[in-house]
């Protein structure tokens, strides 16, 4: 998946090109903009460092006043609640055959239709593609207990595949490609056409590599969605070694069910960690990619 | 994605004289091959959203006619459902918050998205890789952490934002429980979890708009202002009606982070139509009564929707 | 590229043949003759050890019937109870908090336990009338109390020794002067560093804050299936406790439940109603604390109890309802029904059981005297949804400074229209 993308591309480096010396206003401008953004950016990332310090204080911390944002006694007691009552590996392995799972049908289930309704005239193309973003406006709250009923019919309850078909094709992933499909030049794929290749040949040696930041975009989106779903893990495997982090995090009650936020956020903190591997993973060929490449 | 909508529609077989691709076949043969082929690449999918999408949207407005509990018996009940929606001030009252969030989220959201994606698309912005990583880093959070995570920071006793904002003499009170405030927060939180990801739409959105495009409207004498107004909008205008949409189908589901922070008050000021199908279905079991919610929330949502593409398909026109 | 895109077909190959794997070694095997139950509760703490711990003896005390265990927290028991009812999948013997069993009841979930109650080997006869009231919707029974426990005052001893004061109040107006004592605003900028009591007005504690309240003055949201809301003992009850609150500030507004609870743990409240678990909580934030039973209304001495409900969900077969049985009998021997008290820290639901033979526990011996003060939520009112979110927004917006008199023949609207819709 390496080499297909020049780090740079020809409109950005010809806009580069065009503003030969900066002035001083445009110096300026950038002070002005980086400074809003670096303001904008420590807002922003707040939340995330409140999660970060919060799941190394002290019970006797965090309620205190007035708050401070920076443990003054560090702890990891929080940290052992989790990994003392929860199966920790077992749930972080069915974490990733799930949202991982998910992520690698939709991506090939959703990329083959899009093809479809991207590069084939078919009969009754424009009914689907309604059809297929119809189904996204209806609440999944409304269809979740038919979609149980199926799952437990087919003996699905408390395995993988009650988790990972329902999910394995989804609305969104299907639009968000087709866009993207509809968007690369058809001249790639024509050319290929003339030298006899078939349909399967132009959506797997053309399409999907020129696709490729848009694939990861999805990937991304579809991987993090999963993996930070709570109630259809909690809904479809009642048996607690098939849960996943994020639904076996809910087993950390406090009394009353109240749960001490140090211990909230160090299960969020777990549960982020995981995520953020795969996202830095990706990310230079995620954001970059989708940002600096382009398609010419 | 595409604003390469004209060369598309050149392209596209349908504009093209079929006697370019093959004169001599019978367009009827052509036409039967296509959607044999077609069929091959959505058999995956089709069976995948047949199975798990369709046919549940199906037996949901099957049950919306009836008092259906989930389990046990259940009777057809005819309109009646519907008719309850219009006549409960508990669920017009949804209705009217679903609306408020709406326009309190889409446009902030797509908006905000836009905006940074403008400025982090200037190759020359020095920490632009950091600033991307930084600004997307909240989409991998989930809306119920978020959502806890802003609660505690805007607690009235021990709310860090709280504390600081009010020794610089600023005093935001209990956000969460008042009757103005809530939902403006309650719609921050989203915002702030899921402008990220259209962010990084837009990018790709622009990276695909021809450099020449700007080359020429330089030499033309066009200030910043316009080549944003003639050049990055028409061009963008795919991406953000693609944008628009999902936000707004995001806004008029929105559940998460109200149930966490407000659970839908104070006083019934953040309940939404969800809120109102989750509780009819999972608190009182009235799983025909959540069903026909759900299928009249599904109508409006499309309705806005069509307004939508209508806006913005003419827009595109304007752009050509 | 074409390598890594073969890569990935392969394990998407690879995961979907696992998944399949797991569907298939997933079926249930045969049981023979032994019954086989499932049981999903709640009690995720110490309780939880405790009540397994009764569930495997029973396993081991016969060879009749087995029973499985499965925790979850209660509000997700809610969340899939319903998914897993409608596939005919869902657990034999289900606990849910008591006020959520009228409406599964209702609804047809759940066998009825009439006989059951008649049979004198249940073991059923001692129970506190109060907690059987909880379980009656519809004239039937339905299930069977494993806990019942009127809300309690807990204070906080270091901040009633600073203000010099040595007994809990016991009465009204003892009670707002000593919150008034204990309300301390330093620096006079209107708003309190520390506050007399934390008083909920919203989604309270089991939300049984102000009913209890509403108890004391002689009131009740819903007597006989008809709403009872808008009377003037109701009127004094808000009017007293709203003027408390909004001018002398013994209590921040816009409090919920956990918010409260908070309060208390970090010191900043002096008093507070709540559940057996505020002990825990209280100890763990190394809170000084006493307990105490509400204050004494003007017309009577009562609280909202919290209450949890056991119930045998329609089965196919009756030998599963009949197996439940045995446990429940089973469970509300004098032994374990002891064991399970001072197990959970909840009073013994067994009325032949003194506080005294729970002295080991002193939280469990100071709760076990205020048992008799219990009255249960909206027992037997299937929508109690809705009626409690109704009973919130009154006090939540009385609180916030709206007019009673108006509020509370609005309220008593809305909760008619609850009580009539079927």
């Amino acid at each position: 998946m390496s080499t297909t993308f020049p780090p740079q591309t020809l409109n950005s480096a010809a806009r580069a090109r065009t503003t030969k010396r900066p002035d001083r206003r445009s110096v300026l401008n950038k002070a002005l903009v980086v400074t809003l953004l670096a303001i904008a950016t420590a807002v922003i990332l707040l939340p995330i460092a409140i999660i970060a310090f919060t799941a190394f204080k002290p019970a006797t911390e965090v309620n205190a006043f007035p708050p401070t944002l920076i443990p003054a006694q560090w702890t990891l007691d929080n940290f052992a609640r989790i990994f003392q009552e929860l199966p920790f590996l077992r749930l972080i392995a069915n974490s990733f055959i799930f949202a991982g799972g998910v992520t690698l049908f939709a991506l090939l289930f959703d990329s083959l239709a899009a093809y479809a309704l991207a590069r084939i005239d078919f009969t009754g193309k424009r009914f689907l593609l309604i059809a297929i973003i119809a189904s996204l406006m209806i609440p999944f709250q409304a269809t979740l207990v038919p979609v149980y009923q199926l799952a437990s019919d087919l003996g699905w309850v408390n395995t993988f595949a009650a988790l990972i078909v329902p999910r394995a094709a989804d609305a969104f992933g299907i639009f968000f490609l087709r866009q993207f499909f509809l968007s690369l030049p058809r001249d790639l794929d024509n050319a290929a056409r003339i030298d006899g290749a078939s349909e399967w040949r132009v959506y797997w040696n053309i399409i999907l590599p020129n696709a490729m930041p848009a694939i990861l975009t999805l990937g991304v989106f579809v991987f993090v969605n999963n993996w930070n779903d709570l109630l259809w893990p909690l809904i479809f495997t009642t048996d607690k070694d098939m849960g996943t982090l994020t639904s076996g995090l809910t087993l950390l009650t406090g009394p009353g069910g109240i749960v001490p936020y140090g211990v909230m956020m160090a299960g969020a903190l777990v549960a982020i960690l995981p995520l953020m591997a795969v996202f830095m993973f990706v990310q230079r060929r995620f954001i970059e990619s989708v940002a600096t490449t382009g398609l010419k | 994605m595409s604003t390469t909508i004209n060369k598309k529609n050149l392209q596209s077989p349908r504009y093209r004289a079929p006697a370019a691709i093959g004169g001599r076949r019978n367009p009827a043969i052509g036409q039967r091959r296509k959607n044999f082929q077609a069929l091959g690449f959505l058999v995956p999918a089709l069976l995948i959203l047949g199975a798990f999408t369709a046919w549940p949207m199906i037996s949901a407005l099957r049950l919306s006619f009836t008092d259906a509990s989930g389990f046990g018996k259940e009777e057809w009940v005819g309109f009646e459902n519907y008719a309850r929606i219009f006549t409960d001030p508990v669920i017009l009252n949804a209705v009217a918050n679903t609306a408020l969030y709406a326009l309190l989220f889409t446009p902030t959201a797509v908006a905000l998205a836009l905006v940074l994606a403008l400025l982090l698309n200037d190759p020359r912005l020095p920490f632009r890789g950091f600033f991307r990583t930084a600004l997307f880093l909240p989409f991998i959070i989930s809306l119920a952490v978020a959502a806890i995570a802003w609660t505690y920071l805007i607690d009235p006793q021990v709310g860090l934002l709280n504390y600081w904002l009010s020794s610089a003499g600023i005093r935001l009170g209990n956000v969460l429980q008042d009757p103005i405030l809530a939902m403006p927060a309650v719609a921050f939180v989203a915002v702030w979890k899921s402008f990220g990801f259209y962010m990084v739409i837009f990018l790709a959105g622009l990276q695909e708009i021809p450099g020449s495009l700007y080359e020429a409207a330089r030499v033309d004498g066009a200030g910043a202002w316009t080549r944003f107004r003639h050049v990055t909008m028409p061009m963008l205008s795919n991406t953000t009606a693609f944008v628009l949409i999902f936000a707004l189908i995001a806004a008029l589901q929105a559940f998460d982070q109200i149930y966490v922070m407000t659970g839908g008050g104070p006083y019934g000021h953040t309940e939404t139509v969800v809120m109102q199908i989750y509780s009819a279905g999972f608190r009182k079991l009235d799983v025909g009564f959540a069903s026909a919610l759900s299928y009249v929330l599904l109508a409006a949502t499309l309705l806005l929707s069509v307004i939508q593409f209508v806006f913005f398909g003419k827009r595109e026109r304007e752009g050509e | 590229m074409k390598k890594s895109l073969t890569i990935f077909a392969a394990i998407a190959a690879a995961t979907l043949s696992l998944a399949a794997c797991s569907g298939a070694g997933a079926g249930s095997e045969n049981k023979g003759s032994k019954a086989e139950l499932t049981f999903w509760h709640g009690y995720t703490e110490a309780d939880g050890k405790v009540l397994n711990k009764i569930v495997d003896d029973f396993n081991a005390s016969q060879n009749e019937v087995s029973i499985k265990v499965q925790i979850n927290p209660w509000s997700v028991i809610d969340d899939t109870l319903l998914p897993a009812l409608s596939s005919g999948k869902g657990p034999d013997i289900v606990a849910m908090p008591a006020e959520r069993l009228p409406v599964y009841a209702d609804k047809g979930a759940f066998v009825e336990l009439d006989d059951f109650y008649r049979d004198p080997t249940s073991n059923l006869d001692k129970l506190a009338p109060a907690a059987v009231e909880m379980e009656t919707v519809n004239g039937h029974k339905y299930g069977v109390p494993s806990g019942f426990v009127p809300l309690a005052m807990f204070y906080n001893k270091t901040l009633f020794a600073q203000a010099g004061i040595t007994t809990p109040p016991a009465t009204w107006d003892e009670w707002i002067a000593t919150a008034k004592k204990l309300t301390v605003d330093a620096d006079n900028d209107g708003i309190p560093e520390q506050f007399g009591l934390g008083l909920p007005d919203h989604a309270t504690v089991a939300n049984g804050v102000w009913p209890s309240l509403f108890y004391g003055n002689g009131g009740d949201i819903v007597k006989d299936g008809k709403a009872v809301v808008d009377s003037p003992e109701n009127a004094r009850t808000l009017k007293t406790w709203v003027d408390a609150v909004r001018n002398d500030k013994i209590s921040p507004t816009g409090l919920d439940g956990i918010a409260g609870d908070k309060l208390f743990s970090s010191g900043k409240a002096a008093m507070y109603l709540g559940g057996p678990w505020m002990s825990s909580i209280a100890q763990e934030s190394k809170i000084d604390f006493g307990i105490a039973a509400v204050p004494a209304g003007p017309k009577a001495q009562a609280a909202s109890a919290i209450g949890i409900s056991m119930a045998v969900t329609q089965q196919k077969d009756d030998s599963k309802a009949a197996a439940a049985r045995k446990f429940f009998s089973y469970f509300m021997q004098k032994e374990q029904a002891t064991a399970w008290s001072l197990g959970s820290g909840w009073p013994p639901l067994r009325t032949d059981i003194p506080a005294g033979a729970v002295a080991s526990n002193p939280v469990v011996e100071a709760l076990t005297k205020q048992a008799e003060f219990g009255r249960p939520l909206l027992p037997g009112v299937v929508n109690s949804t809705d009626v409690l979110t109704a009973v919130d927004k009154l006090t939540q917006r009385a609180v916030a400074g709206e007019n009673i008199k108006d509020l509370l023949s609005e309220t008593q609207a809305s909760v008619q229209k609850v009580l009539d819709t079927k």
